[in-house]
C-alpha cells in the first residue's frame, strides 16, 4: 500500500505544484517537487516498494510533465539507485541535507531527461544549454521547498505505522 | 529456476522497472502516442485537485485584492478625485484654447482670402442685443487702432453690421439685425437687387426693395452689393426665407436668416480699407479708359 501512498501524494503534490506555478509567476521559472519523493523513497524505503515508488512517481512526471513516455519513469528509478548506492555512505537524515540532496535529484532527472531527449529528437528540436540557467533555478527552488515534502511524506508514512503489541515507550 | 528468481528478484524488479521505462521511452520517443485508458484515468484523479487548489488560490487573492489591499484605497481615492476636478478644469480650458484657436483660424483664412483689404481683428467686451434700445456689440479697438464710424465688421461666415460709435479704446457696433441697419445686397444666383434691414431682434431681418419681378426664391445666398458704400462687396449676409410674392404691388416680401448668429460672437475684423466698387472694374471698362 505505501508505494500507491506514495504515487497518489507525487500526484498531489504534482497537481499542487501546477497549480502552484499557474498563480506564481505563470510559468517564469519551474519546480520538480516529485523528485523529493523519490529522494524519500530511496533513503527511508526497501529495495522492493521504493523502487516501485519510485517509478510510480516517475510515471506521475511522465503524466503531469508531458514528457515522453518512459522518459522519468526511467529517471526516476535511476535516480532511487543512485540515491540508494549513495546514502550507504552519506548518511542524510537531516531537513537540509534532504533539501540538497532533493536539489540534485531534480538536477539530474532535468539533465538526465536533457541528454535522453536530445539524443533522440531531431537536430533542429534538441533542446540545448540555453536551458540550463532554468535548470539549476529549477534544482534550488526544488531543494528548498523539499522540507514541506518531507514532513508530508512522513505523515504519508505515519499512516502505515503500526504499534508493535506489548513494546513499551 | 524459481530458487533462482527469488533469490534475485529484487535485482530482476529493478531492472525491469528500469529498463522497460526506457524501452517504452526509445519506443515512443520519435513517435509519440496518445494517452492510454490508465493516463487518462489518473489525470481524471489529479484534474479536481488543481482545480480546486486553483480555487482556493483564487479565492485568497481575490479576497486579498479585494479587501485587504484595499486599506488606504479611501485615501487614494480622495486625492484621485482631487487631481480629477484639476484635471477636468484643465482639460476645460484646453477646449476652450482649441475652440478659440480654430475660431481665429478661421477668422485668419477669412482675411488672407483679399489681401486688398486691411483688417482689424477686436474682440467683443459687450452686448447690447435687448428688444428695447439698439443692437449693439462693443469692441474692444478703438480710434487709436485706427478704427472709425462707419466702417463694417465681419466674420468668416458674413457682415456682423458696422461701426456706429468709436471712443480710443473700444467701439460699438450696430449689427445687421437692428431695425435701423439696411445693407445693400445682391442675390448671389440672380444678381438681382434689394436691402436687407433689421427687425430688431437677433435671429431676424427683412427683405426690403425687392422688385416683384425679380427672380427669386427661398434659400437664395444674400451677398453685399457694395452699392451702399459702406460694405465691400461679395460678403455673406444671409438666406432668403418665407417668401411673400402678393399678385400686386411693386415689391416682394421675405424674411433673412443672418448668415452670421451675433448671440455668439466672440472675436470679429474690422474692415478698415478695402476696394471700391471703381476698383474692380476690368481695365477696358474703367473710367479712365472709356473716356
Amino acid at each position: 500500500m505505501k508505494p500507491v501512498a506514495h504515487v497518489l501524494f507525487a500526484l498531489a503534490l504534482a497537481g499542487v505544484q501546477a497549480a502552484l506555478l499557474r498563480w506564481l509567476g505563470g510559468g517564469s521559472f519551474s519546480l520538480a517537487l516529485p523528485a523529493a519523493c523519490v529522494i524519500y523513497v530511496a533513503l527511508h524505503g526497501g529495495n522492493v516498494d521504493g523502487s516501485i515508488s519510485a517509478a510510480g512517481v516517475g510515471y506521475v512526471m511522465d503524466l503531469m510533465g508531458g514528457s515522453p513516455k518512459g522518459l522519468m519513469t526511467f529517471l526516476a528509478v535511476a535516480l532511487f539507485l543512485a540515491v540508494r548506492a549513495t546514502s550507504a555512505a552519506v548518511d542524510v537524515r537531516s531537513r537540509s541535507g534532504f533539501a540538497a540532496l532533493s536539489g540534485l535529484g531534480a538536477l539530474f532527472l532535468s539533465v538526465g531527461a536533457l541528454l535522453l531527449t536530445r539524443y533522440t529528437a531531431p537536430p533542429e528540436a534538441a533542446p540545448g544549454a540555453i536551458l540550463l540557467p532554468r535548470i539549476l533555478g529549477e534544482a534550488v527552488l526544488t531543494g528548498a521547498l523539499s522540507p514541506i515534502v518531507l514532513a508530508g511524506l512522513r505523515r504519508v508514512d505515519g499512516l502505515f505505522h503500526r504499534e508493535e503489541a506489548g513494546l513499551l515507550r | 529456476m524459481f530458487a533462482l528468481l527469488k533469490r534475485y528478484r529484487e535485482l530482476i524488479l529493478v531492472a525491469v522497472l528500469l529498463l522497460v521505462p526506457l524501452g517504452v521511452f526509445f519506443a515512443h520517443a520519435k513517435a509519440p502516442s496518445d494517452r492510454s485508458r490508465l493516463d487518462r484515468a489518473v489525470v481524471w484523479l489529479a484534474t479536481p485537485l488543481e482545480k480546486g487548489i486553483g480555487w482556493t488560490i483564487g479565492g485568497v487573492m481575490r479576497g486579498w485584492s479585494g479587501y485587504v489591499a484595499l486599506r488606504g484605497a479611501h485615501d487614494r481615492a480622495e486625492k484621485l478625485a482631487v487631481r480629477v476636478q484639476a484635471l477636468e478644469l484643465e482639460r476645460q480650458q484646453l477646449l476652450a484654447e482649441r475652440t478659440e484657436a480654430e475660431r481665429l483660424r478661421k477668422l485668419l483664412a477669412f482675411a488672407q482670402e483679399s489681401p486688398e483689404r486691411r483688417y482689424v481683428g477686436a474682440r467683443v467686451i459687450g452686448v447690447r442685443l435687448g428688444t428695447a434700445g439698439r443692437q449693439l456689440l462693443t469692441v474692444d479697438r478703438g480710434a487709436d487702432d485706427g478704427i472709425a464710424r462707419m466702417m463694417p465688421v465681419v466674420v468668416a461666415d458674413g457682415v456682423v453690421g458696422h461701426v456706429t460709435s468709436v471712443s480710443a479704446s473700444s467701439a460699438d457696433v450696430l449689427v445687421l439685425t437692428d431695425s435701423t441697419s439696411s445693407i445693400a445686397v445682391r442675390v448671389d444666383r440672380t444678381r438681382a437687387r434689394a436691402n436687407v434691414r433689421g427687425l430688431g431682434k437677433p435671429d431676424g431681418a427683412k427683405l426690403e426693395y425687392a422688385l416683384r419681378t425679380e427672380d427669386m426664391i427661398e434659400g437664395d445666398v444674400l451677398v453685399t452689393s457694395g452699392t451702399d458704400g459702406v460694405f465691400p462687396r461679395g460678403l455673406p449676409v444671409g438666406k432668403v426665407t418665407q417668401l411673400n410674392r402678393t399678385g400686386h404691388g411693386l415689391f416682394q416680401d421675405a424674411r433673412v436668416i443672418p448668415a452670421v448668429d451675433v448671440t455668439r460672437l466672440e472675436e470679429v475684423l474690422v474692415v478698415t480699407a478695402w476696394e471700391r466698387s471703381g476698383d474692380l472694374l476690368p481695365a477696358a471698362l474703367a473710367p479712365e479708359a472709356i473716356k
